[in-house]
C-alpha cells in the first residue's frame, strides 16, 4: 500500500519534469540569472575607463540618486510622466470601454478590433505616425499653414508635453481592453437589482459598476503605468533625446557609454520601483486581476 | 437630463479616443501613396514606394531575418509555454505559486530593464554570441509566458474527464497526449502562436539590445531609417505593412473561431 502510494507520488513527479521543467530552467537561466548578475554588478565600482572593478561600492547609487541633478530628475520625471499618462489613459479609456460595452451593439466587435489592431502593431511605427503628423516638418503643420490658420509652424516636439502625449498615444489601447473585459463580466442582474432597489443611474454607476470594474482598472493601470515608466523610445524619438526618462539612462550607460555598473544600478532602481508598484497593486486589486490581464 | 449629458460626454470621449488612436495611422497610410519623396506635402497618387520596397535588398533581407526569428521563437515559446501551462494547471507541487509569479516577471518588468540585463548576461557571463542566438533566446523568455497564460485560460474550460477516460480505457501517457490532450489544447496552441509571432516580429527594444552588429531585423532597420531621416516615404510604406499585419492575424483568429463554432 505504502509502496504503491510512493510509486504514484514518484510518477506524479515524473510528469512535472517534461511539463514545467523546461520553463523553470529557462526562467532560471534567462530571467533570474541575468537579473542576479545586474544586481551584483550594480554594487560594484566603475573603473576609470568605464569597466567594472570587482569591489563593493554604493557610488553608482549615490551618483544616480543624489549626484548630478539630471540623473535623479530622470527617475522622478519617469514616475511623474507615467502617473500623468496613466491618469489620462484612465479618464479617456474608461469612458471608451464603457461606451463600447453599453452602447456598442452590433458594432462591438468592430470597435474592439479597432482597439486591438494598434495594440498589436509595431510600436516604433506608431510613434513615427504620431511624430509625422504633429511634428515639424509635419503633415498637420503643413496643412494648417496652407489653409492660413496658423502663420508660423507650431513645434510641439522635444517638449515634456509631447513626450506625455506620445506615451498616452502608445498605451491608451492597453487601458481600454482590460476595463472592457471587466465591464463585460458584470452580471446584468446586479445592475437591474440596484435600479429596483432605488438607485439612480449616477449612484448605480458609482456604487455598482465602478467597484465591479476594479480589476479591470488595476489591470489597465499595470499595463499602462509600468511600460510608460520604463519607456525610452518615446522620449528618444518624440522628446528628441532632450527629455530623458529612466529607460534612456539605462540605454545611454549601457549601449552608448559602456558603463555597465551605472546602467545596472539604474535598472535596479527602476525595478525596485516597479516591484513596489506591483506589490501595491496586488494588495489592492488581488492576484487574480494581475493574472487576468495576461 | 443629467444622464443624457453624461452620455454625450461619453460619446465625445469615445470619438476623440478613436480619432487620436487612428488619426496618425490613417494619415500615414494615405501619405505612403504620396509621390513627393520628402513627405509632408501632398503631390499625387503613386504606389511606386511599395515597388521600391521589394527592390531594396536591405529591406527584404531585414524582412527575412525578422520572419526567421519570429518563426523559431513562435515554435519554441509555444511548446515551452503550453507544456508549462498544462503542468501548472494539472499538478500541485512545491513552488507552484512561485513559478506562476516568476513567469509573470519578464512581461511585467519594463522591457528595457530585462533587455539590458540580458545584454550584460550574454556578453559578460554566458558568452552567448549576440545576433540570432541571443535574439531568439531573449524572445523566447518574453513570449513563453504569454503562451503559459493563454494555456492556463484554456485549461479551465476543458472537460478533463476525456483525458481520464482515455487512461481508464488503457491508453498510455503518450497516446493520451497525442490523441486527447493535444487536440483539446489545439485552440490555445493556435492562440499562443498567433499572439507570439507578431510580438516577436514587431519587437524593437529587446532585439535592439541583444542584436549586436549585422542582425538588423525590420523594426531595427526602420529605426535606423528614422534616426538618419532617410526616405520618409519609404518608411511610410513599411509602416503600413506593420499596421496591416495584425489585421491579418486577428482575421486568422476570427476564421479559426468561426470554424470551431461550426464544428461544435
Amino acid at each position: 500500500m505504502a509502496a504503491s502510494k510512493r510509486a504514484t507520488k514518484i510518477k506524479a513527479k515524473l510528469h512535472l519534469l517534461p511539463t514545467v521543467g523546461p520553463i523553470s530552467i529557462w526562467i532560471l537561466l534567462f530571467v533570474f540569472a541575468p537579473v542576479a548578475v545586474i544586481v551584483v554588478i550594480s554594487f560594484m565600482a566603475t573603473g576609470p575607463a568605464g569597466g567594472i572593478l570587482p569591489k563593493f561600492s554604493l557610488e553608482n547609487y549615490r551618483v544616480l540618486l543624489f549626484g548630478g541633478s539630471e540623473y535623479g530628475n530622470a527617475v522622478l520625471r519617469s514616475i511623474l510622466y507615467a502617473f500623468v499618462t496613466n491618469m489620462i489613459c484612465l479618464c479617456v479609456g474608461f469612458p471608451m470601454a464603457y461606451w463600447i460595452s453599453k452602447y456598442g451593439g452590433r458594432f462591438k466587435a468592430l470597435l474592439l478590433f479597432l482597439i486591438i489592431v494598434p495594440s498589436w502593431s509595431c510600436y516604433i511605427v506608431r510613434i513615427y505616425a504620431l511624430k509625422q503628423l504633429v511634428g515639424f516638418p509635419g503633415i498637420l503643420n503643413n496643412f494648417l499653414l496652407n489653409l492660413g490658420i496658423i502663420s508660423s509652424p507650431i513645434n510641439i516636439l522635444y517638449t515634456p508635453g509631447a513626450v506625455v502625449l506620445g506615451l498616452i498615444y502608445i498605451w491608451l489601447p492597453f487601458m481600454v481592453l482590460p476595463i472592457y473585459a471587466s465591464l463585460e463580466g458584470i452580471n446584468p442582474a446586479l445592475l437591474e437589482a440596484s435600479l429596483d432597489l432605488g438607485a439612480n443611474p449616477r449612484s448605480q454607476f458609482l456604487t455598482v459598476t465602478l467597484p465591479l470594474t476594479k480589476g479591470g482598472i488595476f489591470g489597465g493601470t499595470i499595463l499602462t503605468f509600468i511600460p510608460a515608466l520604463g519607456d525610452w523610445l518615446v522620449p528618444l524619438l518624440i522628446g528628441g533625446n532632450r527629455v530623458w526618462m529612466a529607460g534612456n539612462l539605462i540605454e545611454h550607460f549601457l549601449v552608448v557609454r559602456g558603463r555597465i555598473a551605472m546602467a545596472s544600478s539604474m535598472a535596479v532602481i527602476l525595478t525596485a520601483a516597479v516591484v513596489l508598484l506591483i506589490y501595491m497593486f496586488i494588495k489592492l486589486g488581488g492576484e487574480e486581476s494581475m493574472e487576468r490581464i495576461v | 437630463m443629467k444622464v443624457l449629458n453624461a452620455r454625450k460626454i461619453n460619446t465625445v470621449l469615445l470619438i476623440a479616443g478613436y480619432l487620436f488612436i487612428w488619426g496618425p495611422i490613417v494619415v500615414l497610410g494615405i501619405f505612403s501613396f504620396n509621390a513627393n519623396a520628402y513627405g509632408v506635402k501632398w503631390e499625387s497618387l503613386t504606389y511606386k514606394w511599395y515597388v521600391d520596397l521589394f527592390h531594396t535588398s536591405a529591406i527584404m533581407k531585414a524582412v527575412l531575418r525578422s520572419l526567421l526569428i519570429a518563426s523559431i521563437t513562435t515554435v519554441c515559446a509555444t511548446v515551452i509555454g503550453t507544456l508549462a501551462g498544462y503542468g501548472l494547471y494539472k499538478y500541485r507541487f512545491f513552488g507552484r505559486r512561485a513559478l506562476r509569479m516568476s513567469v509573470l516577471l519578464p512581461i511585467t518588468v519594463p522591457y528595457v530593464i530585462m533587455a539590458g540585463a540580458l545584454l550584460v548576461y550574454f556578453t559578460r557571463i554566458a558568452h552567448i554570441p549576440l545576433g540570432y542566438p541571443a535574439i531568439i533566446i531573449a524572445h523566447i523568455s518574453f513570449s513563453a509566458p504569454l503562451a503559459v497564460f493563454v494555456t492556463l485560460g484554456r485549461m479551465q474550460r476543458i472537460n478533463w474527464s476525456l483525458e481520464e477516460a482515455s487512461v481508464d480505457l488503457g491508453a498510455n501517457t503518450i497516446t493520451t497526449w497525442r490523441k486527447v490532450t493535444i487536440p483539446l489544447l489545439l485552440p490555445s496552441i493556435f492562440a499562443s502562436a498567433v499572439l507570439i509571432f507578431p510580438w516577436s516580429f514587431n519587437d524593437f527594444t529587446v532585439t535592439y539590445f541583444v542584436a549586436g552588429v549585422g542582425t538588423t531585423t525590420l523594426p531595427l532597420y526602420l529605426f535606423s531609417m528614422l534616426e538618419y531621416s532617410l526616405k520618409p516615404v519609404l518608411i511610410n510604406a513599411i509602416s503600413l505593412i506593420f499596421i496591416v499585419m495584425p489585421i491579418f492575424f486577428i482575421f486568422l483568429i476570427y476564421l479559426y473561431k468561426e470554424g470551431v463554432k461550426q464544428k461544435g
